[in-house]
């Protein structure tokens, strides 16, 4: 029984230790993609490794409770719909599709730092949806699919007849 | 300074060479795993002297932090594979 609760103890208390430091290092990675080495995806990567160290660390169950596979599809869906929201906002505005100057008069800015700005939303975008699809990949991989009961309409509401463990 | 930081690399660099030999030759996987680790750290060490070398060490010090974690996680989901599949 000790030895269940004490084989991980090591791991579990250097990951929590590092998992804030990794995240917020993944964020400066996201918001400095134009001067050094980053961008959208590494970032989103990097914020993948921190979510993939508690799923290492501490078991499937605390990682699919901070971020299920329903909340990773929606949050995708969510990253790439801000590319697409700050393009299709340029190109209603009047210019291009992702024409980043016409964000100028929207936020009251001077057009190279609407530019800039734009450049930032998009990335905040790209790394919110790499992180979760490969947050998926991880959990498809590497998980045990125990808690997919609606992925037919018809069983929804009875139990699976193997899955009481 | 610059001559010494190449040496330094130079140096490293045959160390890994070294760790190579027990990555190959290794009899279980976890020596495989520890000498890739060991390659690891001097990989990452030789990457933060290149950046003094070319000047902008700011740049490089990024790529080895994201190394390190690199290495870190290998290790651990390696780790965490074979502790489920058995010893090889």
């Amino acid at each position: 029984m000790l030895t269940r609760v004490y084989d991980n103890l090591i791991v579990q208390t250097v990951c929590r230790v590092m998992i804030p430091f990794i995240q917020i290092y993944a964020l400066y990675v996201i918001a400095h993609g134009h001067y050094s080495p980053g961008g959208g995806f590494q970032g989103g990567v990097i914020l993948t490794a921190a979510l993939a160290l508690i799923f290492l660390a501490y078991g499937q169950e605390p990682a699919a409770r901070r971020m299920n596979r329903r909340q990773a599809s929606m949050l995708c869906a969510a990253g790439v719909a801000i590319y697409a929201g700050i393009g299709l906002y340029c190109l209603l505005a009047g210019g291009n599709f992702l024409d980043y100057s016409m964000l100028a008069p929207l936020l009251h800015v001077s057009v190279p730092r609407a530019r800039s700005l734009g450049i930032l939303g998009v990335e905040v975008g790209v790394g919110l949806a790499v992180m979760t699809a490969m947050y998926s990949i991880i959990l498809d991989i590497a998980g045990n699919h125990e808690d997919e009961s609606d992925s037919d309409p018809e069983s929804c509401s009875t139990p699976k007849p193997g899955s009481i463990s | 300074m610059k001559s010494f930081f190449l040496n330094i690399d130079i140096f490293l660099c045959l160390l890994i060479f070294c760790c190579l030999y027990r990555a190959l030759r290794g009899p279980t996987v976890f020596d495989r795993m520890i000498a890739v680790g060991a390659i690891g750290t001097k990989t990452l060490i030789i990457l933060v002297l290149i950046g003094f070398i070319f000047g902008r060490v700011d740049m490089f010090i990024d790529i080895s932090i994201v190394y390190a974690l690199l290495n870190f996680l290998g290790t651990l989901a390696a780790a965490k594979y074979f502790e489920g599949k058995g010893e090889f």
